[in-house]
């Protein structure tokens, strides 16, 4: 059942296409089904009883990354992952979501992550703040986790990691929409940190958002600060805890992640970590608010393939800007680009290039 | 088992708030929402159920409120039902507990009945309390939190100076304080126990209620003017200067205190 409240953001468009040109996904395939108002319109007849619900309008609403690029250029001011999201929602009630996605969805329900493995564990106690590491870069991109405690080390913070780490909820509520077992999910998690007593570090911008957004709404806020690892780091770097290296002469352009760029607008503080790394900070054409996505883990489990193509388009765009080096303190990011890193050019886990 | 009866109002959109020549709210065009001191009485009550119980809805207004009315049986509601009638339109507090004290009594015994304080259109409290004298049974109001104990109800009422608990055994009606219960999403598994299940509509005459009860002519008060307290306020002087801000701003709130 889409709430009205969706159905409001998917009937309103003026039909201008601004979605169509920055759709990520409808970049690669160049389906017309692909861009955010045609899911509007499929929803719609459906809503109306024109076209039925049925298992190709899911596979169209979970080919999306819900990256936002859509709602940040959108004319009209409309939000088409609000409309997609509870559309997957009613896919899953339905049972008519893919295979792939349910399977991920069970391993989310089963063992409190989409991989279906035990989550290794980055224990350790401290006194200054609370890192939050989060499913993808414990499990995925584990370098970066231990890069990113390396440099807090480095600049003499104090950091607790939970030694069982619950997961936020926001690869659940990606998978199957804001449902009562993301909320669940997200209960347990803030209680955990709530318990812990001390400002949050999150290395997940994704983790972070839903924490910062949907938490509080959903009656279980976070008592303490939460920070963003990039800014937390980028203030240390201000403050002088955290000293610049020597130029590398290496010219980089930084990645600004989807939550990061248009959640959190937070487009300096990655720069300034890549300054202070030693790089000559360059700029893609598609970056900060306008910031082309590179897929994100929870896609790449269900629609690898395709994933690889969006990544490698973001590859392009560095060809095209002249740098070197991709830049990224995202564990999403850098899981998606490192799978097609173009010969000649490096990815950079800007964690690892600050120890 | 534990029969639950939560009344609950859907009230427009804060951003939408219209009033016509008569100065009733104007719901027909507005966005609503439900009224969120409802939404932690209904959440008190699923609270209670997650326990033992039943859980039913009822509200009263126009057949738009179905598809949300559907959304509550998607977070766990067994029943909800819509009292719509077009004789009911303008219906003060009184004839709206009349409407609730007919159809609590159609739906049978409940053990509790649970209501939010106040709704944030009227701001009148009076529902619960009048809803309890119809029925004939005790009113315990500003709940904040509910629990049981053994077969009584533990209910820790807000007070300016405090926390009182009681200890009651019902049947009684309940009115929950805003924010004090979270409402929970719609679950996947109650949401496909939802599908088969519909939301039951009773008019006027379903109620055993005539023309009389309902509506405008079934209340006892009517709203004869309404004034802002706050006028010209978007179009009042701009100023810039923080200081000389400070002091405007305080003399417009001193000018509104009760």
């Amino acid at each position: 059942m889409i709430s009205q409240n969706a159905l409001h953001h998917a009937e309103k468009c003026r039909f201008c296409w601004m979605c169509r040109h920055l759709c990520p996904v409808q970049h690669q395939t160049g389906r017309e089904v692909n861009t955010p108002r045609a899911k509007g319109l499929l929803l719609s007849m459906a809503n109306k009883g024109t076209q039925p619900f049925d298992k190709d309008m899911a596979q169209a609403m979970y080919e999306c990354l819900l990256c936002d690029a859509c709602t940040n250029d959108c004319a009209t001011g409309y939000q088409p992952p609000l409309f997609i999201r509870e559309a997957r929602t009613e896919a899953v009630v339905n049972e008519l979501a893919p295979e792939a996605v349910m399977k991920l969805i069970d391993n989310a329900l089963e063992t409190g992550n989409i991989y279906g493995v035990e989550k290794p564990s980055y224990g350790q106690d401290g006194t200054d703040v609370l890192v939050y590491i989060g499913e993808v870069a414990a499990i995925q991109v584990p370098q970066m986790a231990k890069n990113l405690l390396a440099v807090l080390k480095k600049a003499g913070v104090s950091a607790k990691v939970l030694a069982n780490e619950p997961a936020s909820g926001v690869m659940l509520g990606d998978l199957m929409g804001y449902t009562e077992e993301v909320r669940q999910q997200a209960k347990a998690c803030a209680d955990a940190i709530n318990a812990a007593g001390l400002p949050v570090v999150v290395l997940d911008s994704y983790d972070a958002e839903i924490m910062k957004q949907k938490y509080p709404e959903w009656g279980c806020e976070i008592k303490t600060d939460v920070t963003t690892a990039t800014a937390y780091v980028a203030k240390l770097i201000a403050s002088g805890k955290l000293e610049a290296k020597a130029g590398t002469g290496v010219q980089g352009a930084c990645h600004d992640d989807d939550r990061l760029a248009r959640t959190f607008h937070e487009f300096a503080p990655i720069r300034a970590m890549a300054k202070a790394a030693g790089y000559e900070v360059g700029e893609m054409f598609s970056r900060e608010k306008l910031a082309k996505s590179c897929g994100t883990a929870v896609a790449y489990g269900y629609m690898p393939a395709l994933v690889e193509k969006i990544a490698a388009s973001r590859w392009e765009d560095l060809k095209r800007s002249g740098c070197a080096a991709m830049l990224t303190a995202s564990p999403q990011a850098y899981l998606c680009l490192s799978l097609c890193v173009p010969e000649g050019k490096a990815l950079v886990d800007l964690y690892a290039a600050l120890v | 088992m534990n029969n639950i009866l939560v009344c609950v109002k859907a009230v427009p959109a804060t951003t939408s708030v219209q009033v016509d020549g008569q100065y009733r709210l104007k719901r027909e065009g507005a966005s609503l929402q439900w009224n969120i001191a409802d939404e932690s009485a209904l959440e008190a009550a699923l609270s209670l159920k997650d326990k033992d119980g039943t859980v039913t809805v009822v509200t009263m207004g126009p057949p738009k409120l179905e598809a949300p009315l559907q959304d509550l049986l998607a977070r766990g509601c067994d029943r909800v039902v819509l009292i719509t009638d077009r004789l009911m339109a303008g219906a003060d507090t009184r004839a709206t507990a009349g409407a609730l004290r007919a159809a609590a009594k159609r739906l049978g015994p409940a053990d509790l009945i649970l209501c939010g304080r106040r709704a944030i259109d009227g701001e009148t409290g009076q529902v619960p309390g009048e809803l309890a004298s119809a029925l004939g049974i005790p009113c315990v109001s500003n709940v904040e939190k509910l629990e049981w104990e053994k077969d009584r109800l533990l209910l820790h009422r807000r007070l300016e100076t405090g926390v009182e608990v009681l200890s009651a055994r019902g049947p009684l009606v309940v009115s929950v304080c805003e924010y004090a219960y979270s409402l929970r999403l719609p679950g996947i598994l109650s949401m496909r126990r939802a599908r088969g299940k519909t939301v039951e509509r009773y008019s006027a005459a379903d109620l055993g209620l005539t023309a009389e009860q309902c509506g405008l002519k079934g209340s006892l008060t009517k709203v004869t003017a309404m004034e802002s307290k706050f006028p010209g306020l978007r179009n009042g002087p701009k100023e810039t200067d923080p200081a000389k801000g400070i002091q405007a701003l305080r003399a417009m709130l001193r000018e509104v205190q009760p």
